[in-house]
């Protein structure tokens, strides 16, 4: 009897999580889907036209609201990719120099901590054209300078990348001084001894050995940059006029501002699609990374 | 600024105590010194925000007007804090952000309950016995882990209106725990798959049942995994606003929703200095969990990024 009871009590232990699973997010993908295919508006409507089931597809691709997002989602990307950058430059001279290292990475990760939204608030008001940094800039001489980003709408994204950046360069930082850490220090001396110089070696030893570390910064940044939405709505709301918009903030206006559930819901299985495209070659990785470990 | 750099630099004399060999072995060179100068620089540009929203706060509105963002206030005054905290407008109501303030303390403790309690459970049963089907689930929540709000958002608005629990603080702290499952789960089962097995038959041969087990052996184990959890799934569900605005109803917002409405929808002129104290004040609890116990917080996003 107690045998079969602790067979039986893990089970049961894991239904609220597998309910949780089934229902919140399977059951609700599957939802969504179903719902992108009709032409549901403030409230779903079940019934499915057959002769035009892709009408919401159909309408997203030719709107260039989701063009716009879709550019702008690219940009994000590339551009907050420097953080990965800055962040392996500052990993690499906090783990070779050591002094201060404690001080420099709380210096480094204290954004991280912080909400997007008080992080747009902030960086909003340094870029305010008449009190903010141009003001001062202007005021010391500097006039030919021009930080008035978010008021026009090919440089709006420039001001949400430079937010991303500042925010989480830290983390990438972090997870590189990890990846560094692993690095046998034998390498250190074995370069210093043939005289390698020092450039060198970060670029044809070490970063080559952390291509892992690189390609997982690289994932984790797209899946967030899939879900930027915080800063884009603290630091411009999408504007000027749509120039800002990006895939997450798309499903949320179409959802919230257009009371458009069938088009919201089509641009959400976008999102979806985007986010396993990224997200293949972390299951990949994982799988290898687990391959490799258990060779070791 | 000045205490933080204090303890920074305590903090930073204890990790260069544990390490004598390290600190010996280099003098300072010309090389070290380019080092530090650039390292300084960068931080003084990641401190530069802080610095100018800490100053704009204590600054009254003549002064900002003036335009130099980075002077020190000349006349150091505590209103706008003050301001931000009972009287400013968020909306229709101008209660100021304390109500927020509370709502996400109310929102907070709940989810915690809910979520840690529920991801400890079935981390540990992952972990350590035999469930039928565990690899699979297990990629599952791996994959649920990174599925963004958007693409379950209205099913779960569905689902919390029929349980009723849509726009009060009890819905938001459900959608929470929702979302945050499957990567806490994965987090604690990572944890709990290094227990080893003997101990584990040592205690099944003990008679001890599942509940028994977690409560006399796992969870007196669990002390520095649930610390970490903890700080994470606290600066998470602070810092949220997606699922607060979505899921919270009028008067039940989180304080990010507050601040978010405080600063864009105000009526008249704009006031920065009660702006930046709205800001502040939303910042300070997780900065303060941050500076307090970095390293655990260190330790959970790595976590949860990587293994999540």
């Amino acid at each position: 009897m107690t045998i079969r009871w602790t067979r039986i009590a893990p089970q049961i232990a894991l239904t609220p999580a597998l309910a949780v699973t089934a229902v919140a997010f399977i059951g609700s993908i599957l939802w969504t889907i179903y719902l992108s295919f009709t032409r549901s508006r403030r409230v779903p409507d079940y019934a499915i036209d057959w002769t035009e089931w892709t009408r919401q597809y159909d309408r997203l691709f030719q709107d260039a609201g989701w063009s716009t997002a879709l550019w702008n989602l690219i940009t994000l990307g590339l551009g907050s990719a420097l953080a990965i950058v800055f962040g392996f430059v500052l990993a690499a001279m906090i783990d070779r120099e050591k002094r201060g290292e404690a001080f420099f990475r709380t210096v480094f990760l204290y954004p991280l901590a912080v909400s997007l939204i008080v992080t747009g608030v902030a960086w909003r008001w340094i870029l305010n054209p008449t009190m903010g940094l141009e003001a001062t800039l202007h005021r010391w001489g500097w006039t030919g300078v021009d930080f008035n980003w978010l008021a026009q709408g090919d440089t709006a994204m420039y001001a949400i990348i430079l937010a991303s950046i500042w925010q989480s360069s830290g983390f990438y930082m972090a997870l590189m001084i990890a990846g560094l850490k692993s690095i046998n220090t034998e390498i250190w001396s074995a370069a210093r001894l043939d005289g390698v110089s020092l450039w060198r070696l970060y670029i044809e030893i070490i970063i080559p050995m952390m291509k892992f570390t690189f390609l997982t910064c690289a994932i984790l940044l797209s899946l967030g940059v899939i879900k930027a939405y915080d800063i884009v709505l603290a630091m411009t709301n999408g504007g000027p006029g749509q120039s800002t918009w990006v895939p997450a903030y798309f499903v949320i206006n179409a959802l919230s501002q257009k009371q458009n559930l069938g088009y919201a819901s089509a641009a959400a299985v976008m999102m979806l699609g985007i986010t396993l495209l990224v997200f293949l070659p972390l299951v990949l990785l994982t799988a290898w990374q687990n391959r490799r470990r258990a060779a070791a | 600024m000045t205490d933080l750099s204090v303890t920074e630099a305590a903090a930073g004399a204890t990790v260069v105590r544990r390490h004598p060999r390290v600190r010996r072995r280099r003098g300072l060179n010309g090389r070290s010194i380019a080092v530090l100068v650039f390292l300084t620089m960068c931080a003084l540009f990641f401190c530069v925000p802080l610095y100018v929203v800490l100053t704009t706060s204590l600054k009254t509105m003549e002064e900002i007007r003036q335009g130099q963002i980075f002077a020190l206030p000349e006349t150091w005054t505590l209103e706008a804090w003050s301001f931000a905290w009972n009287e400013a407008c968020s909306g229709i109501t101008c209660e100021g952000l304390k109500v927020g303030f509370w709502n996400s303390v109310r929102i907070l403790v709940p989810s915690l309950i809910l979520s840690i309690s529920l991801a400890m459970v079935t981390g540990y049963a992952l972990a350590l016995w035999e469930v039928k089907w565990a690899g699979t689930f297990l990629f599952l929540l791996f994959l649920c882990a990174f599925v963004p709000l958007q693409i379950i958002m209205f099913p779960l608005i569905a689902i919390t209106r029929t349980m009723g629990v849509y726009g009060t603080i009890m819905g938001v702290a459900v959608v929470h725990s929702v979302m945050a499952m499957p990567v806490l789960t994965l987090i604690f089962r990572n944890f709990y798959k290094d227990i080893p097995r003997e101990i584990m038959n040592a205690a099944i041969m003990d008679s001890g049942s599942f509940w028994k087990i977690f409560a006399h052996i796992i969870l007196p184990m669990s002390g520095n995994i649930l610390i970490v959890v903890l700080i994470l799934q606290i600066t998470n569900v602070w810092n949220d606003y997606l699922v607060g605005v979505t899921f919270g109803g009028f008067n039940t917002q989180p304080m990010t929703v507050n601040l978010a409405n405080m600063v864009t929808v105000s009526t008249g002129t704009a006031t920065y200095n009660v702006d930046m104290a709205a800001a502040l004040l939303t910042a300070i609890p997780p900065l303060v969990i941050y500076f307090l116990v970095g390293k655990f917080f260190v330790a959970g996003i790595t976590a949860g990024a990587i293994k999540g």
